[in-house]
């Protein structure tokens, strides 16, 4: 391979932070040992890499210099710190409040509330949709599903369009003020997750079952257009400010 | 004078013409032994580069770079619900492994008598030294994971860090959160009391509700259409050897695409 007639001078990226001591073998003398399948990955990764290099070469972009924390001890004894921290919330949580015992499974007696633990409020609560079950008039005024098939295709609808935001909102804008139509989706989204947890314990709800139906799906469009309309009101003073910023560092040429 | 080439990895005779100790000698030659079978080298060399990265300095962040932090401090917090959801799973996964020493997953009947699966809970709760806290730090964990996890997956909608490159992340953060509730879910079973009871019944009927697999992923999960001893040891197995495997897996792959990408910070 070409890249042998050139002596390798740096071995770690470049960095400079640990400089290598003459007997440490470099990494392509380390690599270049190896023979047919890892010998092309070597190959085909020395490539890659000078590819970058001449990439890195030709931009205009200056690398800092490393002036941050060291991992050790600094970044390991901070998180040493938290991690003590956060086991002695948990810790101190199940101290003071233990799980009760509850009576033992009874397949002939069903209690008056079942429910699940609250992380699957929403999706017991999804499971309640019948009524926005349509009728079709092309069958005779019935369903095309049994409601609780329909129940069970709404999780997966739910499950799906969260899968598919990266895919549908691209771009660079990160912040909330950067998007506000996907800041109030997701607005939408979180209040919706509540008012279906509360659909789901309705005939615990103290209210007409019909007016927490509606409000359910009312609550979260209000919530978004809120949502909507601060951050579209916030967007002209937090952009001006951002862009100056941006211009100081970096001023047009 | 031999004419033949010098064989420059001769480490016996590099070693005979040192003048080393008895232990020193002894110590070689295991070394030697183990290296020739183990290529123990190449281990020490991952140790060496390990440890040159260990020692090196973190990178400034993006915000330090720019001097941003006074405009993003307020996320900061947010920043390490990942890792506090990471640190929960751990705590469950240590408490958890500990109640199954005393946990026998048996619904010998259901029909209102306790069951064996009930009696160990039982015995866990009132007879146990400490059992209740070993219970109690597990829900707990458990709770906790699940809270951190949610509130995790709105930080990352939120601060738009699901973005190019980050898609496949996100991807991966949906199966965790799903799997994670599922973990809830059939741990939820094990104690097999009313609520354990009729949270599977419902499940159950979800099962049976999924269209033309409904049978299928009934009887799979649940071991039938009623809820038995079948049922039971299911979940357990569930809860203890399947999930464990995967999300812990997931969870390093999550992890290691975090690491590798580096944390995406608003710009």
């Amino acid at each position: 391979m070409s890249d042998n007639d050139t002596p390798e001078t740096e071995t770690d990226g470049g960095t400079g932070i640990v400089p290598p001591d003459d007997e440490t073998p470099t990494w392509s003398e380390r690599k270049e040992r190896t023979q047919g399948l890892s010998r092309l990955t070597y190959e085909y990764f020395e490539r890659a890499r000078r590819e970058d290099q001449d990439l890195r070469q030709e931009s205009s972009y200056v690398e800092r210099d490393v002036l941050g924390f060291p991992a050790w001890p600094h970044e390991m004894i901070r998180n040493l710190a938290l991690t003590s921290f956060f086991v002695g919330m948990i810790v101190f949580l199940s101290a003071t409040l233990p799980p009760e015992m509850m009576p033992p499974a009874n397949s002939s007696s069903t209690p008056a509330v079942i429910l699940p633990d609250w992380y699957l409020y929403w999706s017991f609560g999804l499971l309640k949709l019948g009524p926005l079950n349509p009728d079709l008039a092309l069958l005779g005024g019935k369903s095309l599903m049994a409601d609780r098939t329909y129940g069970v295709l709404a999780n997966l609808v739910v499950v799906g369009a969260i899968t598919i935001v990266p895919f549908l909102n691209k771009g660079a804008a990160r912040r909330p003020v950067e998007q506000p139509f996907w800041a109030s989706v997701g607005v939408f989204g979180v209040i919706f997750a509540f008012t279906v947890a509360v659909l789901s314990v309705k005939n615990l709800v103290p209210m007409d079952s019909h007016l927490l139906f509606d409000l359910t799906f009312l609550l979260p469009f209000v919530g978004g257009f809120i949502a909507y309309a601060i951050l579209k009101s916030m967007r002209e003073g937090y952009m001006f400010t951002l862009n100056r910023r941006y211009y100081r560092l970096r001023p047009p040429k | 004078m031999s004419l033949e080439k010098k064989d420059e990895h001769d480490h016996r005779g590099w070693m005979e013409e040192r003048d080393l100790t008895v232990l020193e000698e002894r110590y070689l030659t295991l070394l030697m032994w183990l290296d020739k079978r183990l290529r123990l080298v190449d281990y020490l060399e991952l140790l060496e580069d390990l440890y040159y990265k260990v020692n090196m300095q973190m990178p400034k962040s993006h915000t330090e770079q720019y001097g941003l932090d006074n405009k993003f401090w307020y996320w900061y917090p947010l920043y390490a619900l990942g890792s506090f959801s990471t640190i929960a799973y751990l705590v469950a996964a240590i408490s958890g492994a500990l109640l199954g020493f005393y946990y026998a997953p048996a619904a010998a009947s259901s029909s209102g008598d306790p069951t064996v699966a009930f009696e160990s809970l039982r015995y866990i709760m009132q007879d146990l030294n400490f059992g209740y806290m070993l219970r109690s730090i597990h829900r707990w964990s458990a709770q906790v994971m699940t809270a951190a996890v949610f509130l995790h997956m709105l930080r990352v909608y939120f601060t738009g860090a699901y973005k190019e490159p980050r898609e496949l992340n996100w991807i991966i953060g949906i199966v965790l959160i799903s799997m994670t509730m599922v973990f809830g879910y059939s741990g939820y079973l094990l104690p097999w009391n009313q609520l354990s009871y009729w949270a599977g019944q419902i499940g159950v009927e979800m099962a049976l509700s999924i269209p033309l697999a409904g049978e299928w992923t009934a009887q799979l999960l649940f071991g039938g259409f009623t809820l038995t001893q079948a049922t039971l040891q299911r979940m357990y197995i569930l809860h203890v050897f399947f999930l464990p495997f995967l999300v812990t897996g997931l969870i390093a792959v999550h992890i290691g695409i975090v690491w590798m990408q580096g944390i995406a910070e608003p710009h």
